[in-house]
């Protein structure tokens, strides 16, 4: 059997009723780690990203009869992942107000709880200078620092304009590596 | 070396001065330039030496295409990692190592607990709403038994303590409204009643029994079961605006 690696073929395949499930298992192992990764670095826990992860693909099961391809599936995965990713940190902060003012510390402890944690580690140190930062510009740092997404791209998942989103990037690192260095 | 002193005596005797002064390169060159220059370079040539080999047929344009594909891939990746060294080197430097770990065999059973999941929602969405409906009649048939049984039960106590009051009772305590419904013996008769009904008379009787129309009566008689659902919401941004429409040429068509 030919390896199927293109979109298009997992469309295709999803669409006919008899391999559905198919083409479906091949958009899940082809888009998985990356989405993980990117729900990862925004929930921090394995469990949490886990549940949005597993969430979002069945959104994704729901509605893939009604994506349109004029957008690339790729791009409209990120967009879901990164919607169900800010619902569900909406969700602990309105659970959260009573016991912890302010949601970025419940992050950060998240973070810090973290069995291998240390905080004299630089990378660590990087991940609380990310936890740092504002939701919308930890999206953009991660994005692009991490899973190199080109601003075009970014601009279609965010809904942003490309200038915005390299002022952002431009912002977000600096503060990234003055929180490292003052830490 | 020879043809080196020997420009250099040239210039020395043409301009003292421009010879003495070092020599040192003041124009910069990108980083990485030179290591990804041989790259550029054997995919150009690559593309031109296939133009030109007509026996090798592909696709047109393709090469024009794949060019450009080659190149903003490479240039992506590069784009980015060049963008964070300008802005922070330490940054740069932390890019790879990894901080959080993945439970063993997690990604390849992901996909199998996914459709384990898919399954259990469909079976559940069927029975959750058969048994709604369910509870929506007996609910109903609960309500209606209570009511029958407390008006027998008044218009007993009633008859035992005075049974000459009766007729009075029903003639005088029951609100004239209440006494017109008496003679409805059906819905198919209800409803005839109701269609009869001039609008002063409704709007007389909102008038006097408005806040019986508060808003848990309202929301519980709503029928949510053709609201999109909230994925549609997700994927189509119009979703919102179709279904309105929609709603509105149904209304308009009753």
């Amino acid at each position: 059997m030919t390896q199927i690696q293109n979109d298009q073929e997992f469309l295709e395949l999803f669409r006919n009723p008899a391999t559905k499930e198919q083409g479906f298992t091949g958009i899940i192992k082809k888009y998985q780690e990356k989405l993980y990764w990117h729900i990862r670095r925004m929930v921090i826990s394995h469990d949490d990203t886990d549940d949005v992860l597993q969430n979002m693909f069945i959104k994704v099961w729901k509605g893939l009869d009604n994506f349109r391809e004029d957008s690339q599936l790729y791009t409209w995965l990120y967009r879901i992942a990164t919607n169900e990713s800010l619902t569900f940190l909406n969700q602990q902060k309105k659970r959260n107000t009573v016991s912890i003012s302010n949601d970025e510390n419940g992050l950060s402890n998240q973070l810090k709880s973290d069995s291998h944690f240390d905080a004299n580690k630089l990378e660590w140190k990087l991940q609380l200078g990310i936890q740092s930062l504002p939701e919308k510009q930890r999206l953009v740092f991660n994005l692009r620092y991490y899973d190199e997404m080109p601003y075009e791209e970014m601009s279609r998942v965010l809904d942003t304009s490309e200038g915005a989103l390299k002022a952002s990037y431009h912002h977000a690192a600096k503060k990234i590596e003055e929180f490292i260095l003052n830490h | 070396m020879e043809k080196t002193s020997e420009i250099l005596n040239e210039l020395q005797a043409i301009s003292p001065f421009l010879a003495n002064i070092d020599k040192i390169n003041v124009f910069e060159v990108p980083e990485d330039y030179f290591q990804l220059l041989d790259k550029r370079i054997t995919t150009t040539v690559f593309l031109t030496g296939n133009k030109k080999n007509e026996t090798q047929k592909v696709p047109e344009g393709y090469f024009e295409g794949l060019s450009n594909k080659i190149l903003s891939a490479i240039k992506n990746t590069e784009d980015a990692k060049e963008e964070i060294k300008n802005i922070s080197p330490v940054l740069f430097s932390l890019k790879d190592k990894s901080t959080f770990t993945v439970p063993e065999h997690y990604f390849e059973n992901l996909s199998n607990t996914i459709f384990t999941k898919i399954k259990v929602k469909k079976a559940k969405v069927i029975s959750i709403n058969s048994s709604k409906r369910w509870w929506k009649y007996a609910a109903a048939a609960a309500v209606a038994g209570i009511i029958t049984i407390g008006s027998l039960q008044i218009f007993n106590k009633k008859s035992i303590s005075d049974n000459a009051d009766q007729i009075a009772f029903a003639s005088a305590n029951v609100p004239d409204y209440i006494k017109l419904s008496f003679q409805y013996k059906t819905p198919q008769q209800l409803d005839n009643g109701i269609a009869s009904l001039s609008d002063a008379d409704i709007v007389n009787y909102l008038q006097q029994h408005g806040n019986v129309l508060d808003d848990d009566l309202i929301s519980n008689n709503i029928d949510t079961t053709e609201l999109p659902d909230a994925v549609d919401y997700l994927i189509n941004d119009n979703t919102l605006n179709n279904f309105l429409k929609m709603d509105n040429s149904k209304a308009q068509g009753e």
